[in-house]
């Protein structure tokens, strides 16, 4: 079939990282590099040390082949997510993070957790957050009505998780609505 | 650009207060006599001009075709085909291609050229994938509802002329079928495949405009009407899960993309 059945309802978490890969890091490169044009722009010149800014996926790619440091971006630190998880576990509302939050730290905790400070804590604290973040998603089940649920700050990861349950509840709730009508006339 | 600021920075120092003349490219360009085939050229400059363009904001083709496909991929009806952004991003793909054959070829390349061969030939994949993904969720949909964009003249005006070759022949082809399998031996009034009977959803298979989507915003959007009558407008960056008939004009002039 033109799309197997498994991607027909929703995106897949790998599909989701590679759009996520597309975003720039800044990078310590370890080998040099002429500029070069790619589909998606032109990257470089790599001259080590000076950092340089590159798609996720190239810097992985480097990374797995030893050529160079992945510098990790400014909110993937112990003080910033010890604070966000704070605020996330004190306060009602999402709290700001990066979009594609989930899935640029998955990769970078992969490929290069030596270049992250302290990756073990950075793991508890993400899956942490991750948790707290959950809990608030389902309560927001509750103000679920059939014409808009509003979810500020809510991370692409997130927002693929909680697809399958919410868009079915919410087809079910546009049909409690709809169909009295139609119902009447039925069993009339 | 701070990053080659940056640069000459770091050698001035290293050399003892002696900017060093930097030349990029040079050394492969005299190699080979022939400019360097990954040089960033006319091409990138043109995206560079075309990223001004209010309905772009920026977005490289590139970074388009992935939302077009995300698009694609929540919506339940078909979108307008990105004809030209397609088969712009083919020919890309075709020429760094053709660039890595030439290069590959060339015995006198050098163990960088072969490192950036190989990132390219990465990306050439990444992008394949991508347009792979969104051609085949259009080819699922437009199977899926053949029946109905047959009679349809404004789905069909979103599609190319191939896509609609596609949907009438497949229209057609399940049609035989079923003819041929059921449909002939039942009494003439119950043959049809179109009909419509009240209280029962149609025969003909309707793209769900009332299921739910996440949307995103791109930018402030005018307000919109929701099924509960109250209105809703959207700032930048919001997120909201809503039914897919709400934003269909946003996401059709591309101020939410589809999350």
């Amino acid at each position: 079939m033109s799309l197997p059945q498994s991607l027909r309802t929703s995106v897949t978490p790998p599909e989701l990282e590679l759009i996520a890969s597309e975003q720039l890091v800044e990078i310590i490169p370890l080998v040099s590099m002429e500029r070069t044009a790619f589909i998606s722009g032109a990257y470089g010149p790599l001259r080590p040390p000076t950092k340089c800014k590159i798609p996720l996926w190239m810097a992985t790619n480097l990374k797995l082949k030893k050529k160079c440091h992945i510098v990790p971006p400014d909110w993937l630190n112990v003080e910033f997510l010890q604070e966000r998880l704070a605020r996330e576990t004190s306060q009602p509302e999402f709290s700001q993070l990066p979009f594609r939050f989930a899935e640029v730290a998955k990769v970078l905790l992969d490929v290069a957790s030596d270049d992250l400070q302290n990756p073990d804590k950075l793991r508890f604290l993400l899956k942490d957050l991750r948790e707290a973040r959950q809990a608030k998603s389902r309560d927001g089940l509750d103000k679920l009505d059939h014409s808009e649920l509003s979810l500020p700050n809510l991370s692409s990861m997130e927002i693929n998780e909680i697809r399958p349950f919410f868009v079915r509840s919410m087809g079910i709730l546009t049909q409690l609505v709809r169909e009295p009508s139609a119902g009447l006339a039925d069993t009339s | 650009m701070d990053l080659d600021d940056d640069d000459s920075f770091f050698t001035r120092n290293v050399l003892g207060g002696n900017p060093a003349p930097r030349q990029p490219a040079a050394p492969a360009a005299q190699r080979r006599a022939s400019p360097d085939p990954f040089q960033s050229g006319p091409d990138f400059d043109v995206w560079t001009a075309n990223r001004d363009s209010e309905d772009t904001q920026g977005e490289t083709p590139l970074q388009q075709l992935i939302r077009h496909w995300m698009n694609e991929r929540h919506a339940p009806d078909i979108l307008p085909v990105q004809q030209t952004l397609l088969s712009g991003l083919l020919d890309h793909i075709r020429r760094q291609s053709d660039t890595v054959q030439i290069l590959r070829s060339d015995p006198s390349s050098s163990e960088e050229d072969h490192f950036r061969i190989m990132l390219v030939q990465t990306e050439i994949e990444r992008v394949k994938f991508i347009v792979r993904s969104y051609v085949r969720t259009r080819l699922f949909k437009i199977e899926k509802y053949a029946r109905y964009i047959t009679t349809n003249a404004d789905v069909q005006s979103r599609m190319s002329a191939t896509e609609q070759q596609h949907a009438t022949r497949h229209a057609t082809l399940t049609d035989e079928h079923f003819f041929q399998s059921v449909l002939r031996s039942l009494p003439a009034p119950q043959r049809g495949l179109d009909e419509a009977p009240a209280f029962v959803p149609s025969i003909v298979t309707l793209p769900d405009k009332t299921r739910a989507v996440f949307v995103h915003a791109r930018v402030d959007c005018p307000p919109v009407r929701l099924p509960d009558g109250t209105t809703l407008e959207m700032e930048k960056g919001h997120i909201s899960l809503t039914p897919y008939a709400v934003v269909e004009q946003l996401v059709a002039r591309g101020e939410v993309e589809l999350v």
